[in-house]
């Protein structure tokens, strides 16, 4: 509060036909500081106002003008007024408003000039003739949770104890087995020293032993430095310039955040994957900059079918980005220290190793799904059963909680059975020690263009999902991804339009986390563009903003789809306890078969070995 | 030939991006740079929100201000 002594007198004058909700707003902060304010009324003549400025002798004049035609002309000649009337050098004349640029001021000789965003905190500092303190308003943040207060205790008893023999079921049938996916995985986890391999020490018992598990793609690079054929090394000049980008602008990088509710809105993910490790970057550091939370690595779908991984900083010109050491190294440190990282392993040959990648560079979160994988991303589903357990066992080890998508909705598979694979891998989760998140899809799937459950509106089923997961699990939730898949066409307004309505609804929900795309999610005709990416980023936020703590509401529809749901889960769930194993269920269809699009797949076929 | 191009433009061009700057000045001074370095001179700036990688900018050249000659209405004069 200001002392008699510094207190000012202010006029606030609109020079506008109607416009003053701008001016009146800063009256408040003005006089909540203990200044003395005169607002005048819009669209009087200048005359009038220079009139009212001789009786009144203000401090300081806040005159603001929203409409821009004719801008420049109306208040060169105020400028000429007032300085005609002696007015000139005995007050402040300041200019502000929508049609009002800091240059303009400068242009026609006012003291200051403050556009469109400047905040009251910033004029009444003016005012007050001290700095503008930007960082007391300054957005704080840290790195999200997701899965803290959630006990994983299961609220659906009949379910729960088909989960826990499942899950007992899966754990007996991998005993014995390994793969090479596993054995890399654990060289990797034992032999691969981080700090050493920073320092550039290669260690060649590692290297030997590694090499002897790959393909020969992979192969090639530990014998012979062989890139992918895929892919080209981005050379030293071009890492020292993106090292000198980064610097650069990371000491410009401000905390940003989409939410307008803390405590009701989820954390928000971009998935990136350019192709280009230096444009991966790039976009992560843009969209920080406009409030994400959180980002999501998206490798190459060749990366998933290639057993090994190579090394070296990778570019190519293909959708999703090469995992290698150096890559996500970089990558990791791109991030702001409290952007959430995940790093996908869920669905290929090298699942459990991508873990330990992930864990060891610093990720923070990671994605395993065996059905997904299994039943629509190619991998066999005996391969990624024991794979998967390992991956788990992995993440448990490193402290990575993992998603379980549920992308087999995309292939046409109903959501109980894609929600009755993921139930069964969160249970896996559960019993290993685990923290597993549920990944429902906010998507206008195969099933329901087909069935009609979104006719009416996209709220209804969406909803029914996350209430069926919560009848069944006390465990978090992060629908995607992206949330209103198939819901996007390739017009900006449009596709951004939808990605924040459905993030209006998981809001609603109540939800931990979504991940959203971009306004180009529909165009497949290039990558996506750093613009596009900030489109959903703002809509989003407006969407948070427009909601607050207000809520979508579902029809009664949401419900007894709910209710449908869970009865459908436990039935799959009994068929799956009473199949010969948890392997022969996805073999056989039972969590989504080859007539609504899954497919078992042969990624990996073969390749288990007794341990 | 880009008059003939733009001659279809109904009454301006926005080009929308994002550009790597390192103040909200410069991405202005940027985009405006980049409108006239492509011939439009009828030129503002519509949008622009800068925070630590750059400016995402919505930069628009007017082609025809109400009141113009509108070669679409010509154009069609033209053709009958």
């Amino acid at each position: 509060m200001v002392t008699c002594l510094e207190r000012r007198k202010i006029l606030l004058v609109p020079l506008d036909p109607v416009h003053d909700i701008g001016l009146k707003m800063i009256r408040r902060g003005l006089d909540k500081a203990g200044h003395k304010t005169l607002l005048l009324p819009p669209d009087l003549p200048s005359e009038e106002i220079i009139s009212m400025m001789s009786k009144e002798q203000p401090d300081q004049v806040l005159i603001s003008r929203t409409l821009g035609y004719g801008v420049a002309e109306l208040l060169a000649r105020f400028a000429d007024l007032a300085d005609a009337a002696g007015l000139r050098d005995k007050m402040g004349l300041v200019i502000g408003g929508m049609a009002i640029r800091p240059e303009l001021a400068a242009e026609l000789g006012f003291d200051a000039g403050f556009g469109p965003g400047t905040s009251v905190e910033e004029v009444v500092a003016y005012v007050e003739g001290r700095p503008y303190q930007r960082d007391a308003n300054k957005v704080k943040k840290t790195k999200a949770d997701l899965t803290a207060n959630y006990t994983y205790q299961y609220r659906h008893n009949a379910i729960g104890e088909l989960l826990d023999r499942i899950a007992d079921g899966i754990l007996g049938w991998v005993q014995g087995k390994t793969s090479p996916a596993i054995q890399r995985s654990r060289l990797r986890d034992n032999l691969w020293d981080i700090e050493q391999w920073r320092l550039g020490n290669i260690n060649k018992d590692f290297t030997e032993a590694y090499s002897a598990l790959c393909d020969p793609i992979a192969e090639a690079y530990y014998r012979s430095g062989e890139v992918h054929p895929k892919t080209r090394q981005l050379r030293a000049e071009e890492i020292e310039r993106l090292e000198a980008y980064l610097t650069d602008t990371k000491s410009r990088m401000e905390p940003a955040k989409v939410q307008h509710w803390e405590e009701g809105q989820p954390k928000v993910f971009i998935q990136y994957g350019t192709g280009c490790p230096f444009m991966d970057i790039a976009h992560i550091k843009l969209s920080e900059a406009w409030g994400a939370d959180g980002v999501v690595h998206f490798d190459p779908s060749w990366g998933a079918r290639t057993e090994g991984f190579i090394g070296d900083f990778l570019t190519h010109q293909e959708d999703g980005s090469v995992i290698t050491p150096e890559n996500l190294s970089w990558t990791k440190a791109g991030l702001e220290e409290y952007t959430l990282w995940q790093v996908r392993a869920h669905r290929g040959l090298n699942t459990p190793e991508t873990v330990v990648l992930a864990g060891k560079l610093g990720a923070d979160l990671t994605k395993i799904n065996i059905a997904y994988g299994s039943l629509a991303a190619g991998t066999d589903p005996a391969r990624l059963t024991v794979d998967g357990v390992e991956s788990i066992k992995m993440a448990a080890k490193y402290n990575l909680p993992f998603d379980v998508v549920t992308n087999e909705e995309l292939a046409g598979v109903p959501a109980h059975k894609a929600f009755a694979g993921m139930l069964i891998v969160a249970a896996l989760g559960r019993k290993l020690g685990g923290r597993p998140i549920l990944q429902p899809l906010f998507c206008y799937s195969p099933e329901v263009m087909i069935s009609g459950q979104m006719e009416q509106n996209y709220i209804d089923f969406n909803a029914a999902k996350i209430k069926a997961l919560r009848k069944i699990m006390d465990a978090p939730i992060w629908p995607g991804a992206p949330i209103g898949f198939l819901t996007q066409t390739e017009d900006r307004v449009q596709s951004s339009m939808t990605t924040s309505l459905h993030a209006a609804l998981a809001a609603s929900l109540r939800v931990d986390a979504i991940s959203i795309a971009s306004s180009d999610e529909a165009y497949s005709g290039g990558p996506i563009v750093a613009a596009s990416r900030l489109d959903t980023l703002t809509a989003v936020k407006e969407g948070f903003r427009f909601f607050g703590e207000g809520r979508v509401e579902a029809t009664s529809m949401a419900d007894r789809w709910a209710d449908e749901m869970v009865q459908n889960i436990e039935k799959v769930l009994k068929d799956v306890a009473d199949a010969p194993s948890f392997v022969d269920a996805l073999y056989n269809g039972i969590l989504g078969s080859k007539e609504e699009g899954a497919y078992p797949g042969r990624g990996g076929r073969d390749t288990i070995q007794v341990e | 030939m880009t008059e003939a191009m733009l001659s279809h433009v109904m009454d301006a061009l926005d080009v929308e991006t994002f550009l790597v700057c390192s103040s909200e000045n410069e991405g202005k001074d940027r985009a405006i740079g980049l409108m006239r370095s492509l011939g439009f001179q009828d030129v503002d700036i519509v949008y622009i929100h800068y925070a630590g990688p750059g400016a995402r900018v919505r930069v628009r050249a007017y082609i025809y201000r109400p009141g113009d000659n509108y070669a679409w209405v010509t154009a069609q004069e033209s053709r009958q």
